[in-house]
């Protein structure tokens, strides 16, 4: 046996130093459970669904925070296992309100439902009083549904770990236990920067998307889409949900390799302007009456051409500022800079999202 | 906490975080000084807390909400408090809470003198007088003790009637020969785990990384334990000398005690012997910080002390890595309990063979006991290890009271859940103890009579693990929540066989599962309950149907 091999379900693997044993379990295609493992975060132990026997221990091991050792023998899956997480999958399920959430609520909202149905948990069992406490806060992006609060803490570890925010942390003991920002205040006046990256990860939906909730009730299949933000230059990558022929919320790609995941509160929650019946669908321009009146493309063009050649003979080439949309993509907005410095001849061009 | 006198008064909140922000594990510090100057901990202190330092305010309001003792309103701190631990809950503790206008707090760590009441920084006895530790009573079966043996001498917690002379002799033996020593004594962990205290030395001083640490865990919140307290308030030099001895065998250059929240006076008595201690030169190259706790059992999981410690969330840690290598900032740190370190000094005097010899059956040394309950004669107790656990009951404190017999005892404080019936008569070591379902822990003996509701005690139990509960692991926070619906009837199903299904179901998942100890051993008590007591489960089932 070489140094860094185990027994991983009868079978001799190698791992990687440092590697814990759900890593390498997933790298082998096990399906281990969890509720409060997301892989961008620091190991963390909670819900303890991810147990694995281990030889030499009494108990069962959180597989996301052991490490893998030379020799160890693991077991990932086995019928006693299947007990005690379905036991613990029904103890779960009876501290919520209900375990059906609308899939646009966030990315990993439908875990706890899956693990649920995926072990039987289904039962009823363990009636008892409810945990959590939903939190009204007014503000337009994320609903904090608390009631279906599990205690996970991915939010908050997500906040610090990724976001480096603080805005949330956790209050009060045990069942008791709450998820809270500085002195139970609202999101608006913390940290908190609205990035909904808490919502994408939280596996109940108790944190929710409200801009995508918003359109829950628009009827058909959802689609996904992979593209990229086009707010600014970093590139992240995101899935645009849609219905038929309208973006119903976005999701961050969590394989999206400048984000990981992330997004900021402009690629998470600022689509809405894309269906907002004030949007231009056409140009404007400005008639005798002094009013703005739909006009065709070649009609505004000439206009605009006008306009700017009679400045530049008046006022000189530098007289002209030219400003482009974030909101474009970046081949318009190339073509913007070309137009600006070969067809304008200045060199005053630039792009809101630099600022 | 005492501050320096040179401050001026009143002292600034700016001065105060100041004063400690330059020394190790400052936050519980500087909360306690303005807890102490204001009364309560306000919005305002708290953002200056946190730009001071450098804490997130949203984790600093988290963290002060977790500690059950630090008041957020004015007043707060000397309104007055009732222990309503399982004891004190026989003595008329929840009357005395409603005469009072008082609020709850867990199991203060007075079973010997039902029911104290905390205000401010006074411990004071339902008629206003201030309660002070009484010394325990001679030995009853006049066998030798280790931590005892001098405590009842007048002036003992003065320098002056102490001496270091253990300390001197292990500054003549190098460290090896003390870890070689402390091994050799077969001395283990007197705070419930049993690890043996030569090894756990050992890991430290062979361990990477500088500083090292040696921690005193005195957050002794087991319900029915309060031998700690004894030995801090009357031998409390002992206990800095067995913490200067593992610096020494360890290489330790820091050391903390970290005492509960509920011992005021206690802390009096260690500031005070920790300043003749410095002052005399005693400390040499380990400087010894005194913390005081908040107001959370969970603290005394080691890892959650040194979260605690560190300014963290006092969640535990995951283990491995052990505090050994990876304990305070993450550095190698012994992490003791007070017992065990105030059994060293008399091991360094006496010899290895000495301690070995006054344990009985192949048990090395002595076990302190915290009697309480319905016993004769309530009190700390140092036993010899193997006695049965009979004698002590009956000869050494007087049994029952008059007209009554013992039904049931607890074990480990609550933590061990109950023994009765014939398994009474085991000895007071842990083979014998853990081979009845149990375990001695930290020496927490609670007795009840015959004319007690074990069901009922069961749910005061479990309540008690349910406040303390955490709420990091699942098994745990879920778990003792459902127990203590079922205890109490609110919920649960209303026939019996159901009902154990249900609450073997959850006991069994939560001893598998959890993340600490708290989890693990909570369902000792249901586990127990049904064992012994099944007529009264039936009863209380069928009484909720």
């Amino acid at each position: 046996m070489t140094e860094s091999k185990l027994t991983l379900d009868g079978q001799q693997v190698e791992f990687t130093p440092g590697e814990t044993l759900y890593e390498l379990a997933s790298r082998h295609g096990k399906t281990i459970p969890t509720l409060c493992y997301d892989p961008r975060l620091e190991p963390f132990g909670g819900c303890r669904l991810c147990a694995v026997e281990l030889e030499g221990t009494k108990a069962p091991v959180a597989s996301c925070t052991m490490r893998a050792t030379p020799g160890m023998v693991v077991r990932t899956d086995s019928q006693s296992l299947d007990k005690l997480r379905r036991t613990l999958l029904e103890m779960v399920a009876s501290e919520n309100r209900e375990l059906e959430v609308d899939p646009l609520r966030g990315y990993a909202s439908q875990q706890l439902k899956e693990l649920v149905d995926r072990y039987g948990a289904r039962t009823g069992r363990f009636k008892g009083r409810t945990s959590g406490k939903s939190h009204a806060d007014d503000n337009p992006f994320i609903l904090r549904d608390y009631d279906l609060c599990i205690s996970c803490y991915r939010c908050v570890r997500v906040c610090a770990e990724q976001e480096g925010d603080y805005a949330i942390s956790i209050m009060n003991r045990g069942f008791e236990t709450r998820i809270t920002t500085e002195f139970e205040g609202k999101l608006k006046d913390s940290q908190c920067t609205f990035c909904g990256q808490c919502v994408q990860t939280c596996p109940t939906g108790a944190l929710a998307d409200r801009k995508a909730l918003a359109n829950a009730k628009i009827p058909g299949e959802t689609r996904k889409t992979r593209t990229t933000c086009a707010y600014c230059g970093v590139g992240c990558s995101l899935d645009v949900l849609s219905r038929g022929d309208r973006i119903v919320g976005v999701h961050p790609a969590m394989d999206g390799p400048a984000n990981e995941g992330a997004l900021c509160i402009k690629g998470q929650f600022a689509f809405d302007f894309v269906h907002h019946p004030d949007r231009l669908k056409s140009p404007l321009v400005r008639g005798e009456d002094g009013e703005l009146h739909e006009a065709s493309w070649d009609e505004a063009l000439d206009r605009a051409a006008r306009g700017l050649g009679q400045v530049i003979e008046e006022h000189g080439r530098h007289s002209v500022y030219c400003i482009a949309s974030g909101r474009t993509p970046s081949e318009a907005c190339y073509l913007m800079g070309k137009f600006v410095r070969a067809g304008l001849g200045t060199s005053y061009i630039d792009n809101c999202s630099r600022a | 906490m005492a501050l320096p006198d040179e401050l001026p008064r009143p002292v600034e909140t700016r001065d105060l975080i100041e004063l400690f922000r330059h020394q190790p594990a400052p936050l519980l510090a500087v909360l306690h000084a303005l807890h102490d100057r204001d009364g309560y901990l306000s919005d305002e202190v708290l953002g200056e807390v946190s730009k001071g330092l450098r804490i997130p305010l949203a984790d600093l309001f988290g963290t002060v909400t977790f500690y059950h003792h630090f008041a957020r309103k004015p007043g707060g701190k000397a309104a007055p408090r009732v222990c309503t631990g399982p004891v004190c809950c026989q003595h008329g503790a929840l009357d005395l809470v409603q005469k009072l206008g008082a609020t709850e707090m867990p199991c203060a760590g007075r079973c010997d003198q039902p029911v104290p009441v905390l205000a401010g920084d006074q411990v004071l006895d339902p008629h206003g007088q201030p309660l002070l530790s009484p010394l325990p009573v001679p030995n009853p079966g006049g066998c030798e003790e280790c931590v005892f043996a001098h405590i009842r001498e007048p002036g003992r917690s003065n320098l002056a009637g102490y001496g270091y002379e253990a300390l001197q002799k292990a500054l003549t033996m190098t460290s090896q020969q003390v870890l070689d020593l402390v091994s050799e004594s077969g001395l283990a962990g007197r705070g419930g785990a049993g690890f043996p205290t030569g090894t756990k030395w050992k890991l430290v001083a062979q361990a990477q990384g500088y500083p090292k640490t040696v921690v005193c865990n005195a957050d002794e919140g087991e319900p029915g334990c309060f031998k700690d307290r004894a030995l801090l308030d009357h031998d409390p030099h002992a206990v800095l000398e067995g913490m200067l001895i593992a610096a020494h065998a360890t290489g330790a250059s820091r050391a903390f005690l970290y005492l509960r929240y509920e011992y005021p006076h206690t802390l009096r008595i260690l500031e005070r012997a920790l300043e003749e201690a410095r002052a005399a030169g005693l400390l040499g190259t380990c400087e010894i910080y005194l913390r005081r706790g908040a107001g959370a059992y969970i603290c005394g999981e080691e890892g959650a002390l040194l979260n605690s410690l560190e300014g963290r969330h006092p969640f535990p840690r995951y283990r491995p890595p052990f505090p050994v290598t990876h304990g305070f900032e993450n550095l190698p740190t012994a992490v003791n309990n007070v017992e065990t370190l105030a059994s060293v000094p008399p091991i360094l005097r006496n010899g290895a063979a000495w301690y070995r010899s006054l344990g009985r059956n192949g048990q090395a040394g002595t076990k302190l006991i915290s009697l309480s309950g319905d016993i004769q004669k309530p009190g700390n107790y140092e036993v010899p290890l193997g006695l049965p656990l009979r004698t002590l009951l009956e000869e050494w404190a007087g049994g029952a009271p008059e007209g009554h017999t013992i039904r049931a005892v607890t074990m480990a404080g609550l933590s061990g859940g109950f023994l009765g019936g014939a398994d009474l008569e085991v000895t007071l070591d842990e083979p014998s103890i853990r081979s009845r379902g149990s375990f001695l822990g930290a020496g927490g003996i609670i007795v009840f009579h015959d004319g007690r509701n074990m069901v009922e005690a069961a749910r005061q139990a479990m309540e008690f693990f349910a406040h303390e509960s955490c709420g990091k692991c699942f098994p745990c926070r879920i778990g003792t929540q459902r127990l203590v619906e079922r205890l109490s009837g609110e919920a649960g199903p209303g026939e019996k066989e159901r009902w154990v299904e249900e609450v073997e179901d959850l006991g069994h998942t939560m001893k598998a599962l959890s993340a600490c100890g708290l989890g693990m051993a909570a369902p000792l008590v249901t586990e127990s309950l049904n064992r012994y007591f099944p007529e009264d489960v039936a009863a209380h089932v069928g009484r909720n149907a």
